[in-house]
């Protein structure tokens, strides 16, 4: 019924993934009252090649959650490799006795390769800018869970969009739930060339805010002002930074999220951060994202990898 | 040594003589052209109606050769020259060392001599050590063989630089060959920047990045008055600056690749490498406007920019996969069948593109087949069909974007200075079963 690889969610229906999100439900419900053994007996090797805390922990929870046993391969960097081609890599790690892959690297396009010469499930991590479809996918579970009907909702995403891999899956699967997506962003983070057909670009956060029901904030890297595509990231928060005057515009009922990890001061400013936290906590969605990372993780590893 | 070609039906771009004809050919040359030719004692070859074209001339080649051999040898693509049609290639002097001195320039000559298929005009480079900051010496490669000059696969970034040596190329009547790409612009790109190449998160090379440097070029010529040479055009921006160049009579010739006349973007997507090159496949738009340019003149010439990689290379991820792709088997055919069979140019505008035009740029033999002239030409069969198959190219380069593609507009038979080099698929000194010249012609002379 599933594909065999998680690495593009436009090779998904809407079917599909709502069968993962009603399983990331069943899951948290259940984690924590029950001990689960789908994954008994099997080893998934988890392979980071980039910085990650939640992703991978959560990973790794859950693989642990399912009854299974983590293989880890953590190099700091890709120049670990000595020359070995990222084939051979793989292929070793999955000779040690592997049901699947779970993999990060900043190589866009390496997974579509990759999963074409192995014969155990690919299960994308985070594939540089291209996606990074677990994300969405406890995106979506978390606006259903704080309440929100996903046809006709109003997800604004806020920042660096052109090197976002979370907001390419996010635009492979938000239109097809019925969600509104709109984008505000500097041209040099968000080119005309890359909004979608029939998408709103604004070039201006303040102007924006009034339409959201969710707004979604990406983070900003230093590396983007060293690049020139920011002439300061004081800059871009005095454009496109959310703050205390950004929270006034917003409707009474608007959600906040971040993938994470959050740059205070940059995307958000301290003082808007803080009044949510004490004002509104419950529209701040950021834990929430973290937490249903776990389940919907769960819930891929059990249908692609378990008997599903 | 005479043999008559009959049942020819000629297309000569440079007479415009486009109809049924016969074609005497005597030491190497053609003897004579005519409706009919009688009382020759000569052998005889039918091709029962079948296209004649001047030898196909490819300007823009990458031969490999030195130091790419696992990639293609002057031997190997030389045969993939004339088995597509080509008798002329010049092979561009990004090699390991580069054509950037007499002894590579000679060297590659010598192989290609040995090699005798077709002929090869090596391009000189235009700095040394293709790194932009001093000229090459021009004079010198000049007197060793080169036919233009280029340091194509990247720009000369100084334009104080690009200027003077545009200046002494002049003197030696020689073609600038200018890879236009601004490196600031272009930088770590990998792809168009456009909706596919956003959706796969891969950098971007923006048609800015060509388009500001086709005006640089094109204002230095302004000045210079040289023979200024614009490869791989792939942007609708460059061709409006060739427009706005052509009304103020600066003098230039441009060139377009088979790959970006039939492909857009979406030939890249899901990351297929086969289909990466710089410059980058474009937007549908950008496509029209190139062949609109062709059709109007701006753009004159036709070029491979025949790049051959080898499959482990191109197996690699998207972003390491290098530039590049193979066009002298596919070129032909391609383009008989996606523009001449479609109405959107006529064999005659084919022939000229592909012959006539690249020869005058370069300033060699080619392109007619007027009596006196080179027997260079190529035999095309407009109604055999096949199918595009890498595992049977002649090159070591087995990059296409076009694996599968149904064509017709097959080239039968290619000559060389009145040899056929290629007949049927099979290239002399190459293929085994190779006929010998009695099997070719029937002694059945005269009439």
């Amino acid at each position: 019924m599933f594909a065999k690889d998680l690495i593009d969610l436009s090779s998904f229906s809407l079917g599909e993934l709502e069968s993962i999100l009603e399983r990331a439900a069943f899951y948290r419900e259940e984690t924590g009252r029950r001990t689960f053994r789908v994954l008994e007996g099997h080893n998934i090797t988890v392979s980071f090649w980039e910085h990650s805390t939640r992703t991978r922990l959560s990973f790794e929870l859950a693989i642990k959650e399912l009854g299974g046993r983590v293989v880890g391969y953590y190099p700091e960097t890709a120049s670990e490799q000595k020359g070995e081609t990222m084939e051979d890599t793989v292929k070793t790690l999955i000779s040690l006795g592997s049901s699947a892959v779970v993999f990060r690297h900043s190589l866009p396009g390496l997974f579509h390769r990759l999963a074409q010469k192995v014969e155990v499930p690919f299960i994308s991590a985070g594939e540089g800018c291209y996606q990074h479809p677990t994300q969405t996918l406890l995106d979506i579970f978390t606006m259903r869970q704080a309440g929100f009907d996903l046809q006709g909702l109003k997800v604004l995403m806020v920042g660096d969009i052109l090197h976002s891999r979370v907001a390419r899956s996010h635009m492979c699967a938000l239109p097809l739930f019925g969600v509104e997506v709109a984008f505000a962003a500097p041209p040099p983070l968000l080119p005309d060339g890359m909004v979608p057909p029939g998408a709103t670009c604004y070039r201006n956060l303040e102007e924006a805010l009034p339409w959201a029901d969710v707004v979604y904030l990406l983070r900003v890297q230093k590396e983007r002002q060293e690049q020139g595509l920011v002439p300061s990231l004081g800059e871009y928060a005095a454009l496109f930074g959310l703050n205390l005057a950004g929270l006034s515009r917003v409707k009474s009922g608007t959600c906040f999220m971040h993938p994470g990890p959050i740059n205070p001061g940059v995307e958000i400013s301290h003082e808007a951060l803080r009044a949510l936290e004490n004002v509104a906590p419950e529209r701040v969605l950021f834990r929430k994202q973290v937490k249903n990372g776990l389940y919907v993780r769960m819930a891929v590893l059990d249908l692609l990898v378990g008997s599903g | 040594m005479k043999v008559l070609i009959k049942g020819c039906f000629l297309c000569d771009p440079c007479s415009g003589w486009e109809g049924p004809a016969e074609i005497l050919v005597k030491e190497g040359k053609i003897e004579a052209v005519a409706p009919s030719i009688e009382g020759v004692d000569a052998p005889v070859m039918d091709i029962k109606g079948c296209y004649v074209f001047p030898g196909l001339v490819d300007m823009h080649v990458h031969l490999r050769e030195p130091g790419g051999e696992s990639k293609e040898t002057v031997f190997t693509g030389c045969a993939a020259a004339v088995a597509g049609g080509f008798a002329s290639v010049a092979c561009m002097p990004n090699t390991s060392p580069p054509l950037d001195r007499k002894e590579t320039m000679l060297y590659v000559q010598q192989r290609a001599a040995s090699a005798g298929l077709a002929r090869v005009y090596p391009i000189g480079a235009l700095t040394k050590e293709l790194r932009g900051l001093e000229p090459a010496p021009l004079w010198e490669l000049a007197r060793e063989g080169a036919r233009g000059f280029s340091d194509d696969g990247r720009p000369v970034k100084d334009g104080g630089v690009l200027y003077k040596i545009m200046q002494w190329a002049s003197l030696l009547g020689l073609p600038v060959i200018s890879h236009c790409e601004e490196l600031s612009l272009s930088a770590g790109g990998a792809v168009h920047a456009g909706p596919c190449g956003y959706r796969m998160g891969l950098p971007v090379i923006p048609s800015c990045s060509e388009a500001v440097i086709v005006a640089r070029e094109l204002l230095l010529n302004r000045e210079v008055k040289g023979k200024l040479h614009l490869a791989h055009i792939s942007c609708k921006e460059s061709v409006e600056l060739l427009g706005w160049a052509r009304e103020r009579g600066i003098d230039f010739t441009a060139e377009v690749t088979p790959h970006h006349l039939l492909l857009t973007e979406e030939a890249v997507e899901s990351f297929n490498t086969d289909a990466k090159m710089n410059p980058p496949l474009r937007s549908p738009e950008d496509r029209d406007s190139l062949l609109q340019a062709l059709r109007d003149g701006l753009i004159n010439i036709i070029a491979t920019d025949h790049a051959p990689h080898t499959s482990w290379e191109k197996e690699k991820d998207f972003l390491n996969a290098p530039f590049g792709v193979v066009g002298l088997e596919t070129a032909l055919p391609l383009l008989w069948t996606e523009l001449v069979e479609k109405k959107l140019l006529s064999p005659l505008e084919l022939a000229g593109l592909m012959s006539l035009n690249p020869a005058k740029a370069l300033g060699v033999p080619g392109g007619t087949l007027a009596p006196g002239s080179p027997a260079d030409l190529v035999v095309v069969d407009a109604n055999r069909e096949s199918e595009v198959a890498p595992e049977k190219f002649f090159s070591r380069g087995r990059n296409t974007p076009f694996k599968g593609w149904k064509v017709k507009g097959l080239p039968v038979l290619t000559m060389v200075e009145g040899d056929v080099k290629m007949y049927e698929g099979l290239v002399k000194g190459f293929s085994e079963n190779f006929p010998s010249p009695a099997e070719l012609f029937s002694e059945a002379g005269g009439s």
